[in-house]
């Protein structure tokens, strides 16, 4: 059905598809309005978020037709900038970088705790085996 | 009879090898281009490379060709495939000739010999390394270009490693996403068990090293490692056991003959082509090796001698090979044998 949106731009985003528990994301243009899954007006690739038996996450990008929707004005969403970011594409999205040093912060103070934790086990059992 | 036949062979419709087969060498037009392309700039240099015989060069190719020779039995003989009834023609002779001319036309189209060339160097390219992202993902991610009118050894496939460096995929991943995402039939993403060793050799005891090498053909690119190592163990395999017939009117056999040569062991190559009373075949091989190792003794006497025909054949057996005796033995026999079919 040709529909005329008044206001509404193109997206660049995941459209879902896939099994129970098993995701699969094709990247495609469509306008911002209609259905996640719904029509679209080209699909520009697809996403896999599960690594095969080789690790790998499986990414697809059409890049012409992604400069050429980009150039008509469509907006990409959240996850696509940073998939683009991952892919060299786009610049690294600030959020990535944010979320990879957060993480890093996580794992430094779990890391300094368990020490922490073990020396305070080792002393408890020390006092308890000479009592 | 004979006639009848070869008509109704090439009535049948193509099989599944020959639409591959179409497909492969329109798509190995880039490879090749590029590759001539590498050989027209080292010819301007004045060197040793320049002068090093190459695969395919005109001279080598007609030679090739010439020896492949063009049995129209053995290129379109019945083939596993769909039933159908078969289509019988009534024909004059004019229209006869005419039919199997262009039934010729046809398995000079099958008989293209697949190329040789060298071995493709590893890939080993770092786009950027971004230690920001180290530690952030578990698994790798690997971006592939689905642009579609772009030859896929220009594709873009790149991947992010787990330790933030983004890289440029090694062969091995290209040609598995380009499998992926451009399949070419009758090819698997993983490698069949037949290319294993041992499995090879049942194949070998079969005698089915036609079938291997097309298989081999659909499933790895001419200049992988795999292809060649492949190959080479067929050739050796046929070299050994002296079943060169096997190859005889398809398009490997080219190959084979040059493999070789550049190994330099076509003494089993030509006594066999002496017993089967193919003279003129053993000559345009003992002249490849010539045009190949201008250099090596029997090249130069010959040359002095301004020899042709079994005069060359005499000199090489003389002076390179080392099973001359066998060699001189053939040659013996070989005036016996065209008297005794000519009377």
């Amino acid at each position: 059905l040709l529909k005329h949106y008044h206001g509404g731009h193109v997206a660049i985003r995941l459209a879902l598809g896939g099994c129970v528990n098993r995701p699969f994301y094709r990247i495609v243009a469509a306008y911002n309005k209609r259905a996640r899954d719904g029509k679209y007006i080209e699909q520009l690739g697809s996403y896999d978020p599960l690594p095969n038996i080789y690790n790998e996450k499986l990414v697809s990008f059409n890049y012409d037709r992604i400069k050429y929707w980009l150039a008509c004005g469509a907006h990409p969403t959240k996850p696509v900038a940073k998939l683009l970011g991952l892919a060299g594409f786009f610049p690294l999205h600030p959020m990535t970088v944010t979320n990879a040093e957060r993480l890093r912060r996580i794992s430094e103070t779990k890391s300094i705790q368990p020490p922490a934790a073990e020396e305070g086990q080792k002393t408890e059992q020390q006092p308890t085996e000479s009592a | 009879m004979a006639a009848l036949g070869v008509t109704r062979c090439f009535f049948r419709r193509s099989h599944q090898l020959k639409k591959v087969e179409t497909k492969y060498i329109v798509g190995l037009g880039w490879v090749l281009r590029r590759h001539g392309s590498v050989d027209s700039q080292s010819s301007n240099q004045p060197s040793l490379e320049s002068q090093k015989l190459m695969f395919s060069d005109e001279k080598v190719q007609s030679i090739l060709t010439r020896i492949t020779g063009l049995d129209l039995q053995k290129v379109f003989r019945p083939v596993k495939m769909e039933m159908k009834p078969p289509s019988y023609h009534l024909m004059t002779d004019e229209q006869l000739s005419e039919a199997t001319k262009t039934a010729e036309e046809a398995a000079r189209q099958r008989l293209q010999m697949p190329p040789v060339l060298p071995e493709r160097k590893p890939i080993c390219d770092i786009l950027a390394v971004d230690k920001v992202l180290d530690g952030l993902e578990k698994s790798k991610y690997v971006f592939t270009d689905i642009t579609f009118n772009v030859p896929h050894r220009e594709r873009f496939i790149v991947i992010r490693e787990s330790d933030g460096t983004l890289r440029k995929a090694t062969w091995e991943e290209r040609d598995r996403m380009v499998q992926i995402y451009f399949p070419f039939k009758g090819r698997r993403l993983t490698t069949p068990a037949v290319f294993k060793e041992a499995n090879m050799k049942v194949v070998f005891l079969e005698d089915r090293h036609e079938l291997l090498l097309d298989h081999c053909l659909v499933q790895f690119e001419p200049d992988s490692a795999e292809y060649k190592q492949i190959h080479h163990l067929t050739y050796e395999n046929i070299d050994q056991h002296g079943k060169y017939d096997l190859l005889r009117s398809t398009r490997h056999f080219g190959g084979m003959v040059w493999y070789l040569v550049s190994e330099r062991r076509i003494d089993g190559l030509i006594i066999d082509m002496i017993q089967r009373d193919l003279i003129h075949d053993a000559e345009s091989v003992v002249e490849l090796y010539h045009m190949m190792y201008p250099q090596c003794q029997s090249a130069k006497e010959a040359s002095e001698q301004q020899a042709s025909g079994i005069e060359l054949l005499k000199v090489y057996a003389r002076t390179e090979s080392k099973q001359s005796g066998y060699i001189e033995l053939a040659l013996q026999v070989y005036p016996q044998i065209s008297l005794q079919t000519s009377g």
